[in-house]
């Protein structure tokens, strides 16, 4: 396809204003997914047989055959969301589809337990399950709230704007504290050098830099600006205010690091749990055949 | 002193040059513009050395607080000469040879740059989670293979190796094994099950195929089937038939499955037996309280024995045929007997609980009757008493009588009886002179034995009011005593009875032999509630209650205001008078 045409297509299939992953095309999936949610619940209600609901009569089988399919085409979701190359550009609507069937599946599977748990397999997959889908609605959640927040701090910048200023207000400060005396050199020379931006997973996601040389550096000359003599006064002040800008540059860049953290760390307990959830549900379905 | 300065800035292979002349009495060395030699870096001190002459050479003393090397040494002053190399921050300054009028050549170059200052920071910088933490990838593959070798590949491995918890043939283990065991189970096993729950191979004796019913009948040999198959019953006998104990018993639900009470699965058969296998006459069953009316066993005849099924409730009402003559109403009378010190008699006096319970003892004449019913024939004894006839021995009877009286004679004590009467007979106008012994004088001690043993058994132990008629029948006609084989009496000891002189009696202790009815749950309960023993006047009434005295307290399944009553609240599933339980039907035996 060339580019026109990929264009001409991409318009026709991808709407004009933002529409949310929740919305996608008019609620489709939500009520697609309440429609097998109200299903679950009839052939649950529907089984009544001699002993205990539980997994092996007949409406158990559906749900857990179900489930199970749900389970998979979900996990797929996985891989599909990184075929760049396919160019259907719908990944919108495969992500809302993905959200909403993974919430009806919390419904689909407990029917599907009977509500009999154990210290076992069977239940280890059913935890796991609720687990991934507890961590894709913090995912949902982060979705949600992180991107404006975003945007609004960024006001316009790009993350490679930001740091290029700080680079650039480096250099200022450097030629800016060439006349300051010696403390106030080092004092400089360490904000330049150590900036700190991002850094650790903890340090990431908590925005906490407890030991930021700019704001040490801002400390010493709010603290030396009494005992200036007059001559440096002019050079202090512009130190001054360069380290204001670079403060309030580096506040940004680390809030909007945090905000990319959060939006990354749900996903080390999604996928993860995923895999594992896979295992459990092979080794379950297994069991129940292989013990019948 | 006249100093010729050179800025030196390599790109590469190129050097470019920039010259100073600097003409001062000292050459200061620094950052700040005051300095002769400005070097522009933030890393240099303001002022940090002084170049001058000192004693006709050319001394460096550095002035501010970084260090200063000179040949790689750090010191405070020294003396130069051409070719030393001084380190002041991040630049190198080196002497060269003085020219003519030239005091000092000095070439300064920055051997540390700075460098970019926007990669330094993007760098140092983390900007992203990834690669900071553990992988998704690492994570998630340790986690899958985790849980495999956990749960899957390690029971199965124990499968296939006959490892615990899965080697059969060995008594129930427990530790480590059980865990393992758990580890697959779906739901905790029955309570009476879980003393080999560490043994999958107990019931689990091959992979991909349900618990076989030789797994179950192994232990559970005593139950027996539910039907007889031998009487084609169409749709039935293949359900029956084709039935595995997996398929009503559930286990590995702890204790709701083992044993379904659901009623639906008894009627998914019960409801359309009737029309579905009508030779077997069992009735349609809706459910309950949609139950038939009851239908008890009774006798029919004692001596074959012969019994038949009778409906109660409206109707004639069924009349029971125990042999017996026996009046509930005669014994609960409320004046009591002197026997028993006047005291009224109650049911527990002659029904006694079977230690379960659930059930009586069986009623004995010697356990019960005999206290009061005794069967004496002569008031008088022998040294010791004696003058009884034994119960239930037909043939004992007439040689307990004839020794009694020969025990007699032999004391000698036929003078304290009235003897004998002469022999004259008075008979009247026509009457046939008997031609037996008995009434005839005799002889000696043995006629006297005879003729009272005669006497006895005709007028006493036989006798249709008192003695065994009191409660008896006869086995002649019309209930009547047949004597004929034991009389006349003759010389010597009499004669053993070929048959039987009373009719047998059969006492049934259940008159609902289809059902499972436990007294011990009724305790609460008065015997009349249900027994109507005081209107009994005779052993043929019926006292088995109908359906509505039990629907008083009993309700449907998921009653509120009655007891819960399921199918298997009263009737058993598995049927003692079948065969083995393996297959569910069996031929009839």
């Amino acid at each position: 396809m060339r580019g026109s045409e990929a264009r001409a297509f991409l318009s026709s299939v991808r709407p004009n204003r933002h529409e949310s992953f929740l919305a996608y095309s008019h609620y489709r999936y939500p009520g697609v997914a309440a429609l097998l949610g109200a299903a679950s619940l009839v052939i649950y209600i529907a089984d009544r047989p001699y002993g205990t609901r539980y997994g092996g009569t007949w409406a158990g089988y559906i749900l857990g055959i179900a489930g199970a399919a749900i389970i998979l085409w979900l996990t797929w979701f996985g891989y599909r969301k990184r075929s760049y190359a396919d160019i259907d550009g719908r990944l919108a609507g495969r992500l809302s589809a993905h959200v909403y069937f993974g919430l009806v599946l919390l419904i689909m599977v407990t029917l599907h337990t009977g509500f009999h748990f154990g210290w076992n397999v069977h239940t280890l997959a059913y935890v796991l399950m609720c687990a991934v889908i507890a961590s894709g609605i913090l995912g949902v959640f982060c979705y949600i709230r992180y991107p404006r927040l975003m945007t609004e701090n960024r006001a316009g910048m790009s993350m490679q704007q930001m740091v290029g200023s700080i680079a650039t207000l480096d250099e200022q400060l450097r030629v800016s504290a060439m006349p300051l005396d010696e403390n106030s050199a080092l004092v400089i020379q360490r904000a330049i050098e150590t900036s700190a931006i991002g850094g650790s997973v903890w340090r990431q996601l908590t925005g906490h830099y407890p030991d930021c040389a700019t704001a040490a550096a801002i400390a010493h000359f709010d603290s030396g600006a009494a005992k200036v003599p007059e001559w440096a006064e002019k050079d202090w002040a512009q130190v001054r205010v360069v380290l204001s800008e670079k403060a309030s540059l580096l506040q940004r860049v680390r809030r909007d690091i945090g905000y990319k953290a959060m939006l990354d760390a749900w996903l080390y307990l999604h996928v993860p749990v995923s895999f594992m959830l896979l295992g459990a549900l092979l080794a379950h379905v297994i069991s129940v055949f292989f013990l019948w | 002193m006249e100093v010729e300065t050179t800025f030196l800035t390599r790109r590469g292979n190129a050097v470019m040059r920039r010259s100073k002349h600097i003409e001062a009495r000292r050459i200061r060395i620094g950052r700040g513009t005051g300095n002769e030699v400005q070097l522009q870096d933030i890393r240099v001190d303001l002022t940090a050395a002084a170049l001058f002459p000192r004693d006709g050479m050319l001394t460096i003393q550095a002035s501010g607080p970084s260090p200063l090397l000179v040949n790689g040494r750090s010191t405070r002053s020294a003396p130069l000469a051409p070719g030393d190399e001084i380190t002041i921050g991040p630049y190198q300054i080196r002497l060269g040879e003085p020219a003519p009028g030239i005091d000092a050549v000095l070439s300064v170059e920055l051997v540390q740059p700075l460098g970019d200052t926007l990669a330094r920071l993007t760098s140092q910088s983390g900007l992203r989670l990834e690669g900071r933490a553990l992988s998704k990838r690492g994570v998630s593959w340790l986690g899958f293979l985790f849980i495999i070798v956990v749960f899957l590949a390690g029971p199965i491995f124990g499968y296939f190796f006959g490892l615990p918890p899965f080697k059969a043939g060995v008594p129930p283990l427990s530790g480590p094994s059980a865990t393992i065991a758990s580890l697959w189970e779906p739901g905790e096993l029955a309570n009476s099950h879980r003393f080999f729950a560490a043994n999958c191979a107990i019931c689990h004796q091959s992979s991909f195929a349900s618990v076989p019913d030789t797994a179950c009948v192994a232990c559970h040999s005593r139950d027996r089937a539910h039907a007889i198959t031998a009487t084609p019953v169409g749709g039935t006998q293949k359900a029956i038939g084709t039935a595995q104990c997996t398929s009503c018993h559930e286990e590995h639900r702890g204790n709701h499955g083992i044993v379904i009470a659901d009623s639906k699965l008894c009627l998914r058969c019960h409801a359309t037996l009737a029309e579905t296998a009508p030779a077997l006459g069992v009735r349609d069953v809706a459910g309950f309280p949609d139950h038939p009316q009851f239908r008890v066993t009774l006798v029919a005849d004692a001596a074959g024995p012969r019994l038949r099924r009778a409906p109660l409730g409206n109707g004639p009402a069924p009349e029971d045929r125990p042999g017996l003559k026996f009046s509930h109403a005669a014994h609960l009378v409320s004046a009591g007997f002197p026997a028993l010190g006047y005291k009224p008699m109650v049911c527990a006096d002659c029904h006694t609980r079977e230690p379960s319970g659930q059930g009586f003892l069986p009623i004995t004449y010697n356990g019960k009757c005999a206290h009061c019913h005794r069967l004496s024939f002569e008031r008088q004894d022998l040294p010791w008493p004696n003058g009884r006839v034994p119960h239930g021995d037909d043939r004992g009877v007439a040689a307990a009588v004839w020794n009694f009286y020969a025990g007699k004679a032999l004391q000698g004590g036929m003078t304290q009886t009235p003897a004998p009467a002469p022999a004259v007979l008075r008979l009247a106008p026509g009457e046939a002179a008997p031609e037996t012994g008995a009434g005839l004088p005799a002889t000696g001690a043995s006629s006297w034995v005879t003729a009272k043993t005669e006497a006895v058994l005709r007028t006493i132990v036989f006798d249709d009011k008192r003695g065994c008629g009191y409660c008896h029948f006869g086995t002649g006609p019309n209930g009547a005593f047949d004597l004929s084989s034991i009389l006349p009496v003759g010389p010597g000891p009499p004669r053993q009875a070929p048959g039987r002189i009373v009719a047998p009696v059969l006492l049934q202790s259940r008159f609902l032999p289809a059902a499972r009815f436990d007294h011990a749950k009724h305790t609460a309960m008065a015997c009349e509630h249900c027994h109507a023993a005081r209107q009994a006047e005779t052993s043929g009434t019926v006292m088995i209650p109908e359906i509505a005295t039990c629907l008083t307290c009993h309700g449907a399944p998921k009653a509120t205001s009655r007891a819960e009553s399921t199918c298997i609240s009263c009737h058993g599933f598995h049927r003692a008078a079948h065969g083995s339980a393996l297959g569910i039907a069996t031929s009839a035996k």
